[in-house]
């Protein structure tokens, strides 16, 4: 948005709470990252409340992570870089309604996405094979790099899926294979997920995109500014936001518009804490549904022990993808579905800690030697399944926890809906099936992962598109339809999680709502 | 209950890293809570063929973690550590500390408090310090990346494993 905005001519400030790191900030310590918030937040700073359902007390439990620095999750995420299907904007049309649950059409369809998806994927540098899955909706282009190298997970899980009478294909990721346009091809070394990238081969916003926007002279990054309050005039229209700088300061900054990309939490805690006398509701809540359909990350990890060496810490994590599954098939009895890869996504420690089987000692000589044997021998196969919209799953303001800045933290709500976990079961069947064919010698779950989810990375739905003002927050072009100069660009505006990896569909929209805003603005209508 | 030669070795091992400690000063442990929580480190993550706790210098990675990042930790270790210790006198009356317990002793003192949140906090830093960045005082000479068998270099080519190996092989005959 960003870079679409400033090279279009307009000028921008960008106000993020975290830092602004480049490649020589990152590195390969999993203590800081993974044990030490490094580049997440930091639920000492910033806590949260979590309840399952509304009559119950919220506790003090981390339930939510996301990116904090200039270039959020696309720094740090995993790469899959999956489009959503044509029937991801239809699904309530073609399965009808979900008892429980809140599914709705999207008021656009893939058509209209799909020129967003091919300039993202162009901009940005993704590396797949156009056309090699077969449940995708028709593409313009092909990718503009060809596929990753396989790994071995990939190699095992091709050949089980194939021998399974299913369509595994060349994982699409935001990753370079080669060079592209001045960035470097990846250098295998491992630490991806979670992780920034110190080559610059991982196409996030922060490599790709902002040094693009910054040429320009007119897009200004302001790190360590976390804006608490976004301000109404008289005319109902935003003068600007309010933010704390790096030393704690409140500074006003005017804005003719404001778009607002804090993800799926973030996002509508900033709206709720907005109030004012035109909106006292908070911002562009004038229906009361910001904070409202919150959708989690769901499916779980299977994993597998084979024979030889897969040397799975090399290399990015996913290598082969199936979408077999992906559809809602009403055969199965209940709503939804999911997309397979294969992967290794554990690094030494955390592997240590909580990837052994369970039903093994996990401290003491025995534990230490199948660690020391497993590490290089294992993959997994992890699902990305479906998450029902359901209006009691949400994020509010905490009633008494507050954050280090002494803003009300989020208050997460959230438990899955039963169709969401017949899902997970169903899906966990395939993966144990798909690991089994491919010859492992021990196959087992992440427990956690198939129990009710408390905690997501994916955070979606929370302030809803919609043709219809009284039950949407923002319109067919992510412009809030209470306040005209308003715009919401994250997780938050997805009417349906599709089958989770959102990024591709997040900056979809964002390229397509800053094609918007271009033309709005030269008419006049901003 | 004897203590076999190994045991002894082990538990000697473990000692020398305290007397080390004398010439090294702890940033948050005293040296004799310091051999205790070793003691039990070297439980989870034992020296025994290969290196462990004690020769990765797990018990500095503790140490640093408690006087930094993790002091909020410090109340659950006092804690657990006088109900570990209490429980020791329990179930060996006579005996003064965790360290001086034979091997199965020190064993069975653990798996009756490995449920407790101090044990799966101690195995968690344990592990953190056998397996993390040397940066932080454990892992010496990368003993947990070569349990694991990783090399820890900055780049790879493919192949990286065995099956994308043979694949590329059978792939370009």
């Amino acid at each position: 948005m960003a870079k679409e905005l400033s090279t279009a001519g307009f000028r921008v400030v960008v106000l993020e709470q975290g830092p602004w790191r480049h490649e020589k900030d990152f590195t390969h310590d999993e203590i800081s990252v993974m044990y030490r918030c490094g580049l997440t937040n930091d639920f000492r700073k910033q806590p949260n409340t979590f309840r399952k359902t509304p009559a119950e007390a919220a506790k003090l439990q981390p339930a939510v992570e996301y990116g904090r620095m200039v270039g959020g999750g696309s720094v740090h995420f995993t790469s899959n870089y999956w489009r959503f299907h044509p029937e991801d904007f239809r699904e309530r049309s073609a399965l009808g309604a979900v008892p429980g649950a809140d599914l709705r059409d999207w008021p656009i369809a893939y058509d209209d996405l799909e020129p967003y998806y091919t300039k993202a994927e162009w901009d940005l540098g993704i590396s797949g094979r156009g056309g090699s899955n077969p449940f995708d909706g028709p593409r313009t282009k092909p990718y503009p790099l060809p596929p990753m190298p396989v790994k071995s997970s990939g190699v095992l899980f091709d050949r089980a899926a194939k021998k399974l009478g299913l369509n595994p294909f060349p994982a699409p990721v935001a990753v370079l294979s080669r060079p592209y346009r001045g960035r470097p091809a990846c250098v295998h070394c491992g630490f991806c997920e979670s992780f920034g990238c110190e080559v610059g081969a991982k196409s996030s916003t922060l490599a790709a995109l902002i040094p693009e926007a910054v040429k320009t002279g007119r897009c200004e990054i302001r790190p360590n500014s976390y804006v608490r309050k976004i301000e109404i005039g008289a005319d109902r229209r935003i003068r600007g936001v309010i933010y704390f700088d790096a030393a704690g300061r409140e500074v006003f900054q005017r804005a003719k518009a404001v778009v607002l990309s804090a993800n799926g939490a973030e996002t509508p805690r900033l709206l709720l804490m907005s109030k004012s006398n035109a909106f006292p509701q908070g911002l562009a809540n004038s229906n009361g549904n910001v904070g409202k359909y919150l959708m989690f990350d769901n499916g779980a990890l299977a994993l597998g022990l084979f024979d030889h060496p897969l040397n799975e810490y090399k290399s990015i994590v996913v290598t082969r993808v199936l979408h077999d599954y992906y559809r809602s098939d009403p055969k199965r009895g209940f709503y939804g579905g999911g997309g397979l890869d294969s992967r290794f996504d554990y690094y030494p420690a955390g592997f240590a800690l909580d990837g052994m089987p369970r039903d093994m000692p996990q401290w003491g000589s025995d534990w230490k030697r199948a660690v020391g044997q497993y590490y290089t021998h294992m993959m997994g196969v992890l699902a990305h399944s479906s998450c029902l919209a359901v209006e009691q799953n949400s994020i509010s303001l905490d009633d008494t926890v507050k954050d280090a800045w002494g803003l009300p933290a989020l208050r997460v709500t959230f438990q899955n809906h039963p169709d969401d976990m017949k899902t997970i079961q169903f899906l966990a069947e395939r993966q144990k099936e798909i690991l089994e064919t491919a010859g492992a010698r021990k196959v087992w779950f992440d427990p956690v992962s198939l129990e009710e989810a408390t905690y997501s990375r994916h955070l979606m739905g929370t302030c809803r598109m919609g043709d219809d003002p009284r039950s949407s927050v923002v319109d067919r072009w992510n412009r809030a339809h209470d306040v005209p100069n308003l715009f919401v660009l994250d997780g938050s505006s997805l009417v349906t999680c599709g089958r989770q990896q959102p990024t591709a569909t997040i900056q979809a929209l964002a390229y397509r709502a800053a094609d918007h805003i271009r033309q709005a603005a030269s008419r006049g209508e901003i | 209950m004897s203590i076999t030669r190994r045991e002894w070795m082990l538990a000697a091992a473990c000692w020398s890293e305290v007397l080390r400690a004398q010439t090294r000063q702890f940033a948050f442990f005293d040296p004799a809570t310091a051999s205790e929580i070793e003691a039990i480190a070297c439980q989870i993550i034992p020296d025994d063929d290969t290196p462990g706790a004690r020769q990765a210098g797990v018990i500095w990675f503790i140490d640093g973690a408690l006087a930094g990042y993790d002091s909020d930790k410090r109340e659950l270790y006092k804690l657990g550590f006088a109900e570990t210790q209490a429980k020791r006198a329990q179930m060996f009356p006579g005996s003064t500390r965790i360290a001086g317990l034979a091997s199965g002793q020190q064993i069975a003192l653990l798996k009756a408090i490995e449920k407790t949140e101090f044990f799966q906090q101690v195995r968690r830093h344990a592990v953190l310090g056998f397996l993390g960045h040397p940066q932080y005082g454990g892992n010496r000479g990368m003993a947990g990346w070569k349990l694991i068998g990783i090399e820890h270099q900055m780049q790879y080519q493919p192949p990286f494993g065995y099956y994308d190996a043979a694949a590329s092989e059978s792939g370009s005959k």
